[in-house]
């Protein structure tokens, strides 16, 4: 198990790089899922208003008063300048002024131009004040009409404005099921991008090293089994990647606060899958021994390309049908279209998503005939010969 | 002696071309055998051939006895490779690298241990086990080159060119080492194109030109091939013409040429040759500096074979 063995210690100079991206990741689910519980919660909240009381009467104060209830009223100097500056500064929500014959007007039932107001810009707070007052003013004037006194009529209508309503947040998901909800299925959908990440930077460079020319050259010289020495190299890249995807597959279940059961073991399976890809992927792209910034530049094109093209950053649903249909062509588009089934975004067929899993597997055939064919070509006698023919050809 | 190597009749083709045209080698146990020729006369050709890491169209090769194969596992056990570039992990120690590639031919593991401490003593990296490459500096990466590649305590050595780009000084403990080795059992093959290594530590050596054997023998009988046994070197201000004509006409004198200041004579065979020149120049009353002799060179056999210096062909 040398070969195994020098594998393991080469590796462990790449994992801090591949722990960075799986420590973000891990991070960013963390923060994610957070944000999302706050959703479904519902909570009064109260604005900072100043009123300036230019009538001064029992009605005007009254209001002040009933206003004061639900809100929190600030004083602030009865001054322009000093407004506007509260109001920048957003100290106070909204001003307004009571103006001079409100309790008279409101009397005779005129509800117009009872207010003014500063305020900084049309937002919901202006709004929510606007239709306040307004909800006020024209039940003071409905019970008026209705023959109560002007304190009858208030009182009745601070009465029935008093009303509260219980609110319950309902979320209105896109999908998900009892075992693999939107929001697990978010984490799902975002594990290609790390797989490739962490995989590439570590398999790739240790293959790469391990099948540099003339460290090769040396182990062709050997009396190492060269199928002792590939079986070696496919356990270590394959324990590397397992680890990974283990490790990815424990902490989803960790940030879930549930075990995977029911339609969730599917997504552990198409996770697994599309490990696989990413391995196949890695080796294929180590067969061509890039340089060390080469293979960033090809790992950073690979997991941010595939990520925006197939969904993985950008949901499917907004991505064009051009860019659908040239992301069919990459194995993650299958990856994340069978995690969109699996989490119900899209209509859930066991049929299409072993088809997903089934066109994932044939992504790893590929890239294996591929890459075999990639290694004949370049450490069978050809490439030796190549060599040796340059030198007597130069000569 | 026994054949530790043999090649017969080996053919190597690249389309029209011929790298190595009907080739034979015999090589004895306990030799340094040097394998001499320029850049692309076919020394690397011939150990990929060796190693089987390279097919070849006609011929055979046989090590230790037996038919080489890529899959000779029995025979590769015991040969060790050391080459020109240095194949080494760069994320590996010292210690790790020597133990991985001694690894690769012994799996138990105190006999490993053993043999790479062996290999850390022999080429003197005790205090350097656990640095990686990257820290080393290049003779003493050269030395961990060699160290991996005899570690495992092979029979037959091949080093290819292993002293391209050292620097005088490791050179020498290069050269020391691998004699070291033979002395210790090993028989080594020697490829490179610097002649004075070659004569310096090899006991037989093969000039190969276009993929062909041009001379073989040790390194006196390929002097012996040419006719210059002496070229007498004396630096002189100014020679008449009656006096460079009597020196032409010595007995053993072959050639002879008077430039920029200096006579050089060049004998075949005989003894004396330089106090008759003396005399010759004494006679006619002629001040002379400084006077010396060269023996020849390989590069003198290879010239006259060839009919192109070694040095020349590099180029």
């Amino acid at each position: 198990m040398q070969v195994f063995k020098a594998m393991m210690k080469i590796m462990r100079k790449r994992l801090p790089s591949a722990m960075i991206y799986i420590i973000v990741f891990v991070v960013i689910s963390i923060l994610v899922t957070n944000a999302s519980t706050k959703d479904n919660k519902f909570e009064v909240t109260k604005l900072n208003i100043c009123v300036f009381d230019e009538d001064d009467t029992p009605e005007s104060r009254a209001l002040t008063e009933f206003i004061g209830k639900t809100n929190d009223i600030d004083e602030i100097e009865n001054d322009r300048d000093a407004i506007i500056d509260a109001l920048y500064y957003k100290r106070v929500n909204y001003a307004l002024i009571i103006n001079k014959g409100y309790a008279e007007k409101l009397a005779a039932g005129d509800t117009a131009d009872l207010f003014g107001s500063y305020h900084i810009d049309e937002n919901y707070s202006v709004v929510y004040i606007g239709q306040f007052l307004d909800e006020y003013t024209t039940s003071v004037k409905a019970y008026l009409a209705m023959g109560k006194t002007v304190d009858e009529a208030i009182s009745c209508t601070e009465k029935a404005l008093s009303q509260h309503t219980d609110v319950d947040m309902l979320r209105v998901d896109k999908g998900g099921n009892s075992h693999y909800s939107v929001d697990f299925a978010g984490y799902f959908q975002y594990m290609p991008y790390i797989l490739i990440a962490a995989v590439f930077i570590v398999i790739c460079q240790v293959l790469v090293t391990m099948n540099k020319k003339d460290i090769r050259y040396r182990t062709n010289c050997s009396c190492m089994n060269s199928s002792k020495y590939t079986t070696q190299l496919i356990l270590g890249s394959g324990l590397f990647v397992v680890s990974v995807w283990l490790l990815l597959i424990i902490i989803g279940a960790v940030l879930n606060k549930e075990m995977y059961a029911g339609r969730a073991w599917y997504a552990v399976l198409n996770s697994f899958i599309f490990s696989l890809v990413v391995t196949a992927m890695a080796v294929f792209v180590a067969s061509f021994e890039p340089k060390e910034n080469v293979l960033n530049i090809i790992t950073q094109v690979l997991s941010i390309g595939m990520s925006f093209l197939c969904g993985i950053f950008i949901p499917m649903e907004v991505l064009s049908d051009k860019v659908l249909s040239v992301a069919r062509f990459l194995p993650a588009y299958w990856y994340v279209k069978a995690n969109n089934m699996i989490a119900d975004i899209e209509p859930f067929s066991r049929g299409d998503v072993l088809l997903c899993f089934i066109v994932e597997a044939g992504f790893v055939l590929m890239l294996i005939m591929l890459t075999l064919l990639v290694r004949k070509v370049k450490y069978s006698g050809a490439a030796i010969a190549n060599t040796a023919k340059k030198a007597a050809v130069s000569h | 002696m026994n054949t530790v190597v043999k090649i017969k009749d080996l053919v190597k083709r690249y389309g029209d071309l011929i790298a190595l045209d009907h080739l034979n080698l015999e090589i004895e146990q306990g030799e340094i055998f040097g394998l001499l020729g320029p850049n692309g006369s076919g020394k690397t050709t011939t150990i990929n051939c060796l190693l089987s890491l390279l097919s070849f169209d006609k011929g055979d090769i046989e090590i230790f006895g037996k038919e080489m194969t890529p899959v000779s596992y029995d025979i590769k056990k015991d040969i060790g490779v050391i080459m020109q570039n240095v194949a080494v992990f760069d994320e590996l120690t010292v210690y790790e690298n020597i133990d991985y590639f001694c690894g690769l031919y012994i799996n138990d593991k105190e006999k490993r241990k053993q043999c790479v401490d062996d290999a850390i003593k022999f080429v003197g990296l005790e205090d350097f086990r656990k640095f990686y490459p990257k820290k080393l500096s290049g003779g003493l990466l050269r030395r961990l080159n060699i160290a991996c590649g005899i570690a495992h305590k092979p029979k037959l050595i091949i080093l290819d060119e292993p002293t391209v780009a050292v620097d005088p000084q490791s050179r020498n403990r290069i050269l020391e080492g691998i004699q070291e080795l033979n002395k210790n059992g090993a028989t080594v093959i020697y490829t490179s194109h610097y002649m004075e290594e070659v004569e310096q530590i090899c006991t037989r050596i093969s000039i190969m030109d276009k993929g062909k054997k041009v001379a073989e023998g040790t390194k006196d009988e390929l002097k012996r091939m040419i006719k210059n046994t002496e070229t007498i070197i004396i630096e002189i201000l100014e020679l008449p013409d009656k006096a460079y004509s009597e020196i032409a006409s010595l007995p053993h004198v072959y050639d002879s040429r008077f430039e920029n200041g200096k006579l050089s004579v060049y004998c075949s065979g005989g003894k004396h040759n330089l106090t008759r020149v003396l005399d010759v120049l004494q006679k006619n009353e002629l001040g002379f500096g400084r006077v010396y002799t060269e023996l020849p060179t390989l590069n003198d056999v290879f010239l006259e074979i060839t009919g192109t210096a070694l040095r020349d062909k590099e180029d």
